[in-house]
């Protein structure tokens, strides 16, 4: 099975995961195809997401690791059994490239003749999104299965983005699917769902999505080995026409979606200690 | 009317004859920072802020913008806006030019704005707000003509029957009527209601002299929404009738991709404002009058522009039909208006995602009301950046009153929705 990565940036955490998962698995990708690590808009959203001094440190310690001391911790908790690599952590693609010997090529964007060329010369069984561009069907038909999402929610009930909060907010059942993706909104061919229940020690909504992201993981890990083995297939969507996509969600909806998830937790110990 | 003529100093693409009046309005209007030189420094500090915007402009797929100020806040400095553009005599100004100040008192805009007014007194217990919607509806009942219709255009002009302005002044007549219960103002009430029925034509539009340009218009949803008011609220099925037949009219009108034909507006491009008045006057009617066909139409047209803001970030201040296109700049009251409409499709569906579009465009358009300046503090803008297509440099009292209902919706929604999620 040839895998090639689709990542957002080269210090991607979850890219990184994936990456070293699937290599684990007997699965070594053939390449990995990243954004640049430096990146205007991706450096505006994160400051925005974590505060200008909270990427200033993550910015000098993975572009500057001898000048700061190495995090002991990855961002993501749930992702560190996947990057512990010997004594320490992959800080980037190219330390689990080298690790498992496969190129990390850079390109301004997914989409560009230059990616797509680069992608036909791997000649990819699957490819593995792990973030980037929206892509285009020039990229999705090149790989000879698919390109392969983890999507953090039950598909089809919730599409689009912010989907674990979503899902709490309109009582759907927290979920992963690993689908394939094709030309519209979370709408490809699912290969894999499953229901997540391992909220009750969640402190946060952060915390949860990142539990879910790091269950995804394990799950692509599933898919990749079910499609080698022939024992699963994509099964399409049945009601792709229907609009269930949703969007960015406003502060004062997640704040209630938080109430939900203590809701949730607290139930979940009351029937587990009245069962 | 928020349309007419007289209020469109900087349009696009108008016929020669038009083009000639149009550059002497654009610059009578300049020549007004001459009477007002003390105008000049607040012009400069707007239109210099509106480019360090659209210098800065940064939208993210995962990001939206954030007010620094509270929905209450920036509520009472929009009522304060329309508090200080009322005229003595009741009348409340259309608009605040930046460039030669407060405009005549405008009977349309000071008829839909009761509401708002009473709705605002009872959510903050201000009676400053209730005393302003009594004394705009003495003004309004001294305006009506002997045929029960309204008068077009600002006060001052020569009277004509205008249709859509008799039917957004109704609402107020109507809502007034339920607040005081005073028999004079009921009067007012049916006699337009009258009127409207009896200018209807015979397949539920109205044109002819009454109508803007002459032609019919499907934005006159808001006129048979009125209507529907004035049968609920006094029992009198034939104005429902009235209203029904509008709809009737209207609903085919109502494209598979969302667009809605026959805005109609000859030398001017459908700017989101009539677009949203066709969703929103349609809508409004479909709740009253129990009609899912026209609930329905007005979602689906709703949800197509949803998916525009949530996508882009932004609507367009002026769509090409079948909303192919699009002008750049926004056109603030469109947007407050389509957040009235996802607010009311909420309550009607409980579908959280247009809840979730109207809070972000809420913060949005909060981001444009300024809180300091004579003229400006607490108003909206026609046009983001200023001089947009749309009302350029003009602060509007029309804009006012639909931000202000779309936050006095919010408010109550959050609440509700706060209150269903403890219980």
């Amino acid at each position: 099975m040839r895998i090639a990565i689709l990542c957002p940036s080269p210090y991607s955490e979850t890219s990184c995961a994936v990456s070293a998962h699937v290599a684990r698995l007997g699965y070594v990708p053939v390449g990995a195809l990243a954004l640049p690590s430096w990146d205007r808009k991706t450096l505006v959203r994160k400051i925005s997401q974590w505060g200008l001094r909270e990427s200033l440190r993550y910015a000098r310690a993975k572009l500057a690791p001898g000048t700061a001391k190495k995090p002991e911790r990855v961002r993501n908790p749930y992702l560190a059994k996947y990057i512990r690599h010997r004594d320490g952590i992959f800080q980037n693609m190219h330390e689990v490239a080298r690790a498992y010997g496969f190129p990390v090529v850079t390109c301004r964007n997914q989409n560009s003749a230059a990616a797509l060329d680069q992608l036909r010369q791997w000649a990819p069984d699957v490819v593995i999104f792990t973030g980037g561009n929206i892509l285009r069907g020039r990229v999705l038909a090149i790989p000879r299965l698919g390109v392969m999402n983890s999507h953090l929610a039950l598909l089809p009930e919730l599409r689009g983005m912010n989907t674990v909060e979503w899902s709490l907010l309109c009582g759907v059942p927290l979920g992963i699917t690993i689908h394939l993706m094709d030309s519209g909104i979370d709408t490809g061919p699912i290969l894999l769902r499953q229901e997540f229940r391992d909220f009750r020690d969640c402190l946060s909504l952060t915390d949860l999505q990142n539990r879910m992201i790091g269950a995804g993981i394990e799950l692509i890990g599933e898919a990749i080995a079910g499609l080698d083995k022939g024992t699963i297939s994509a099964i399409p969507q049945a009601d792709r026409e229907e609009d269930r996509q949703f969007f960015v969600m406003h502060d004062a909806l997640k704040t209630e979606a938080m109430r939900r998830l203590k809701q949730m937790k607290t139930n979940a110990v009351g029937g587990a200690s009245g069962g | 009317m928020t349309s007419g003529p007289p209020m469109q100093p900087v349009s696009v693409a108008e016929p020669p004859s038009q083009q000639e009046s149009r550059w002497g309005r654009v610059l009578e209007e300049a020549s007004g920072l001459l009477r007002g030189p003390q105008r000049i420094p607040q012009l400069m500090f707007r239109l210099a802020q509106d480019e360090l915007r659209m210098l800065f402009k940064e939208s993210q797929l995962y990001s939206y913008a954030h007010a620094t100020r509270s929905s209450a806040e920036m509520l009472r400095a929009i009522v304060e806006w329309i508090l200080k553009a009322q005229r003595s005599d009741g009348g409340i100004a259309a608009y605040y030019s930046l460039l030669t100040g407060y405009s005549e008192s405008y009977p349309e805009v000071t008829g839909y704005i009761v509401p708002t007014l009473y709705d605002y007194a009872r959510e903050a217990g201000d009676e400053n707000a209730r005393k302003a919607a009594e004394s705009a509806t003495r003004w309004l009942l001294t305006l009506q003509m002997a045929s029960g219709a309204f008068p077009g255009g600002l006060h001052g002009v020569e009277p004509q029957a205008s249709v859509f302005n008799t039917g957004q002044i109704l609402q107020g007549l109507v809502r007034a009527h339920a607040e005081t219960g005073n028999a004079d103002v009921l009067k007012g009430a049916l006699r337009a209601g009258d009127w409207l029925a009896s200018a209807q034509g015979s397949d539920g539009s109205w044109s002819g002299p009454g109508a803007y340009q002459g032609v019919a218009h499907t934005y006159y949803s808001m006129v048979a929404w009125a209507l529907a008011l004035l049968a609920r609220d006094s029992g009198e099925e034939r104005y429902g009738l009235a209203a029904d037949r509008n709809i009737d009219w209207v609903l085919p009108h109502f494209q598979r991709n969302g667009w809605i034909d026959g805005i109609n507006l000859q030398g001017h491009p459908a700017y989101l404002h009539f677009v949203a008045y066709a969703i929103q006057g349609t809508l409004e009617c479909g709740i009253l009058r129990q009609r899912n066909d026209a609930i329905f139409a007005a979602a689906e047209s709703a949800w197509v522009l949803l998916r525009k803001f949530e996508t882009h970030k932004h609507l367009c201040g002026a769509y090409g039909p079948d909303f192919k296109g699009g002008l750049g700049f926004s056109c603030l009251t469109g947007n407050a208006q389509m957040s009235c409409v996802w607010l009311r499709l909420y309550e009607v569906t409980r579908d959280l995602r247009f809840l979730n579009a109207a809070l972000k465009m809420n913060e949005m358009v909060e981001q444009h009301v300024p809180l300091r300046g004579r003229g400006v503090a607490g108003g909206v803008a026609g046009s983001h950046p200023h001089w947009g297509a749309y009302q350029a440099l003009r602060y509007l009292s029309w804009g006012c009153k639909f931000f202000a209902d779309a936050l006095l919706l919010q408010q109550r929604f959050l609440r509700e929705f706060e209150a269903s999620a403890c219980a």
